[in-house]
Order: structure tokens, then sequence, then C-alpha cells
């Protein structure tokens, strides 16, 4: 288990970021220090670049058409704060960046292979441990996010065939395998039901000591259940930073979200 | 109204469905009612003794065997020509090409595909004419060239396949092995690629098909009535379908007729059983992704 790490320093800097798909602007003017004080959910209307903000942030746009941007990001990963788009950089490759901030998306989107191959494929491709090692590496991460007990006699079944809920544990268990410092989840409960969402909420409540987490959630309550804080976004740009003692109050978040929406 | 119509294109359907088992049906029927009763060791090796002629020892006339291992390696050959470069060019289409580029070449492709395999045939002959006149005096029709134009014949069916299969595939699906932190190749390979098996899989079955069936191409280019088993890359060969074209076109007893049928049932037979193993290759590729570790 990694120690907890140091509250309340910055982990993400960003400066200037603007990004556009086919000339139409998705994000811009951000300007945004973010610091270890828990999950951060982004919280908005549809449309307002919630998503593309998400993805700035292992430069998954770049698989977009049309996608051209512009500013600096820095993200504290292990060693020091790095930029993440200086693509020159040797020490931090696209691929590596990726493995380091891993990204569980809003529909579960299994390997269309066992259960155990979901976990074993990654580990073998990007981590190069041996047989032994990535068996261990499974079975840790399917107890981290609770699914064991429930998979274990089963291993070689197809994941199609667990339920949304257990689907969306195996494909964060999936990133979890590889070891990143910072998790982004893209409604990552978008499409459960009530009860399979609680279980994963409960499950990111317990990351997030162990994981830096930026989740983007389509609901109030989720985001006031889960956030250290809130970023609300509004048509690419960020309104507000909220701390924990201004949602804290739903009354006057309440009140504070109809004043910008 | 909105009923009547409904209800109506419902019957259609029914009735294009229960034509297609109709007409299929009928054709199975009568070759397998005129060609059943040929079928023996007579059709596959005339007057020669089975097992010397199996193994080469003694020379068939008048009978399938050698047609049935000349066709048999014209396919294996064609579909290895061009497998290889119909998938790569099928994933270049679909994950790496520049969308300029990506135009032009699939027109090439379109045109390729629009060919029609007579002239596929006369490019090979004109090929072989050019090699005697210039660098390879020798040079000859043979089972190597009638393989290569073949397979120009098919590639265009493995690229279509693939790339349709690779671009039918959900953008979520796509970004998993990006996200994961999979470089792009490994993405091709272990992600996108076995999920478009069963799509490029009907590729290589449908190609496989129009190899084993093509007359045009193979008359040009180095098939014989009386080759006997192929002796070589370089050789002459016989085929199945030449040899129904021939047998229908110039027979002189009704039992040649009839043999000519007992032919084309052991064409259906033979591209049945490639598709087999095309399925057969396909099952354990995919095991072997879903299992192994």
């Amino acid at each position: 288990m990694e120690p907890t790490r140091m509250k309340h320093q910055p982990f993400c800097i960003i400066k200037n970021l603007q990004v556009s798909f086919h000339g139409r602007t998705v994000l811009q003017k951000i300007n945004l220090t973010l610091s270890d004080s828990g999950i951060v959910v982004l919280v908005g209307p549809s449309g307002s670049g919630k998503t593309t903000f998400l993805r700035t942030l292992n430069r998954l746009n770049e698989h977009y058409p049309g996608y051209s941007g512009s500013g600096k990001i820095e993200l504290k990963l292990p060693g020091s704060m790095q930029d993440i788009q200086d693509i020159h950089s040797t020490d931090l490759e696209v691929t590596e960046l990726r493995r380091q901030v891993g990204m569980v998306f809003q529909t579960p989107n299994v390997l269309p292979v066992s259960i155990a191959q979901n976990i074993n494929l990654p580990l073998k491709l990007v981590t190069g441990l041996d047989k032994v090692e990535r068996e261990a590496r499974l079975i840790e991460v399917l107890q981290e996010v609770h699914l064991w007990d429930e998979v274990k006699d089963r291993l070689k079944e197809s994941s199609s065939r667990l339920s949304g809920g257990q689907q969306q544990r195996l494909c964060l268990a999936r990133v979890l395998a590889l070891k990143p410092k910072v998790l982004l989840l893209d409604e990552p409960t978008a499409s459960l039901d009530f009860k399979a969402s609680h279980r994963i909420e409960d499950l990111l409540i317990e990351l997030q000591d162990r994981y830096q987490i930026i989740a983007v959630s389509h609901s109030l309550r989720q985001a006031r259940r889960i956030a250290g804080q809130i970023l609300v976004m509004k048509e690419g740009e960020i309104e507000h930073l909220l701390k924990k003692e201004q949602f804290e109050d739903l009354e006057m978040l309440q009140k504070l979200l109809d004043e910008i929406f | 109204m909105n009923r009547l119509l409904n209800f109506g294109v419902y019957c259609w359907s029914w009735i294009a469905t229960l034509g297609v088992f109709l007409v299929v049906g009928l054709l199975l029927s009568y070759l397998l009612a005129q060609g059943l009763p040929t079928i023996g060791k007579e059709l596959f090796f005339g007057d020669a003794p089975a097992w010397e002629a199996i193994f080469g020892q003694v020379r068939v006339w008048d009978a399938l065997w050698p047609a049935c291992v000349g066709t048999l390696f014209l396919v294996l050959l064609a579909t290895l020509l061009a497998v290889p470069i119909g998938i790569s060019s099928g994933i270049y289409l679909a994950c790496f090409a520049p969308k300029s580029f990506k135009r032009v070449l699939s027109l090439l492709v379109e045109l390729l595909a629009g060919t029609p395999s007579i002239v596929m045939g006369l490019f090979g002959f004109a090929f072989i004419l050019f090699l005697r006149n210039t660098f390879f005096p020798d040079a000859n029709t043979s089972l190597l060239l009638a393989a290569a134009c073949l397979a120009l014949l098919i590639l265009p069916y493995l690229i279509f396949t693939t790339q349709a299969a690779l671009e039918s595939l959900s953008d979520e699906y796509r970004l998993i092995g990006p996200s994961l932190g999979f470089s792009q190749i490994q993405t091709v390979f272990h992600v996108l690629l076995p999920a478009a098996g069963r799509g490029i899989l009907s590729g290589v079955v449908l190609s496989i098909g129009r190899a084993a069936e093509d007359t045009a191409v193979i008359m040009l280019t180095g098939v014989i009535a009386n080759a006997g088993l192929p002796q070589g890359l370089f050789g002459k060969f016989e085929a199945l379908p030449f040899r129904i074209f021939y047998l229908a076109a110039e027979y002189q007893t009704p039992a040649e007729l009839d043999s000519a049928y007992g032919t084309a049932l052991v064409l259906l037979c033979l591209t049945g059983m490639l598709y087999g193993g095309a399925l057969a290759l396909h099952k354990t590729l995919e095991l072997r992704w879903n299992q192994h570790g």
C-alpha cells in the first residue's frame, strides 16, 4: 500500500489552456491550480467542456479529429511537477503519461476477452511484469475494487457476462493495475443503477488517499458526497472552484449554482 | 395504411429470404442429383491406382485429382500472397492513413475491385510477354503467375473488409488502448484487430471463394487441361473451375457432362473445406487472445 500523500500541496497547475476541435473552441482561458485536498469533481451543464478538460490531463484529446490546443499543464508525477504537453520531453512519453494518469470512461468498456485477460493484457504490454508478478497484481487490484470474491472462480469467463457495475469496477481495476498516480473518471456511474453507483462512490472515497482522483459527475448529490473540491464549468471556462465548506450546505450550493447557470 | 405497409414489408422480406433458400436449395439438389452418382474412384483417378496417383507416382489422365491439387495449391498460394498485403493495407487505411491520401488510396482500391478478372489475366499474360522480350526469354505462364494475378483480384475484398471491420469499432473502444498507455501499434494488434477478427475472417472467406472459382484469370496465366499434378511454382497446372468449363463446353458423351457436375460438387466441397480451415484458424487466434496472459 502506498503512503498517504502530502495534503494541500498543488498537484496540477494549468496556465492559459485553450482547446478547440475543427476551429470550434471547447475550452478557453483556463488558469487553475488544483491542490491535493480530496477528490476533485467537475460539474456543469452538458457541452460545458468537462470531458474535454479531463482528457487534456492524459492528452487523449489528441486522438480526436480536428484537435488543436495551447497552454501549459503541469502535473505532479513521481519526482516533481512535469509539463505533460512537452512532446519533446524524453522523460515523459505520452504512453508513460497515460499509464500514470489512468482513465475510466462513462460506459464500462471492457475488452471482449476473459475477466483475467482484461487486466493481464495491459499489464503484459505496458509494464513487462512476468507471469507470477502479473497474477499477484491481478489479485491485488481485484481485491482493491472489491471484485475478487465475486469473480475469483470465473476469471476465465468472458467479461461481458459481468453486470454493468461489475464491469465498471473491472475497468477501474484494469487502470489501477498499472499503478497510476492520478485517476480520471468520466461520469463513471452514468450508466449504472442507484445501488451500483453507490458502490462505486464508496470505492472512490476509499481510494482517494492512494490516488489523486478527478471525476466528472452529472449529479450534485454524488458530487457533494465524494468531493473534496468542486470545479464548476460553464461554456468551456472554469466558473468556480468550491472548497468543501462552500458546498456542505446544500441550500447555499444550490443558490450558487442557480446564480451561475 | 401504416400497418398495411408494415405488413407488406414484412411479407416481402419473408418472400425474399425464402427465395434465397429456394434458389440455393434447387441449385444444390440439382448438382447433387447430377453429380453425386459420378463421384467415385474413377472420377478422381481414372484408370490409375488411387494410392500411387495420390502421391504422384503414376500419371492420372482424364480425372479430377490433378485439378483438385492444382486448385488447392492455387487458392492457398493466392491467399498467402494476398492476405498479408490486403489486411495490412486495410489496417493502414483504417488506422494510419492521412485523410487526403486515404481518399486517393480508396479510389485506387475501388478501381482494382472494379477490374474484370479477364483483364487481370490479360495483365499477367502481357507481363510474361514483356519478361520474355526483355530479361527472361524462358519466362512462361505458371502456377505462381496465376496465383499472383488471382491475389490481385481478391486484394480489394480483403482491404475493404479489414478497413470496414476496424472502422466499425466504436470510438470508446478505440480509446481503450491509448488510455491505458498502449502504443499505436500495440492498440492495433492487441485491441482493434482481434475485435475486428470476425469481419476480417468474412473477407478471407469471400476471397477464398473468389479465388477458387475464377476461370478467366487462370486461363491466360498457366492452366492447361492435362498438366498432371503441379510441378512446382513455375510449372503448369490443372484447376477444377477450368475443368468444369471445358467439360461443359466440349463434352463428347453425356457421361462427360455428368462428370462436370461431379467436378462442380467437388469444387464446392473443396471451397467448403478451405472455409472451415479459415474458421478454425480464426477460432484458435481468438482463443489465444482471450485466455493467455
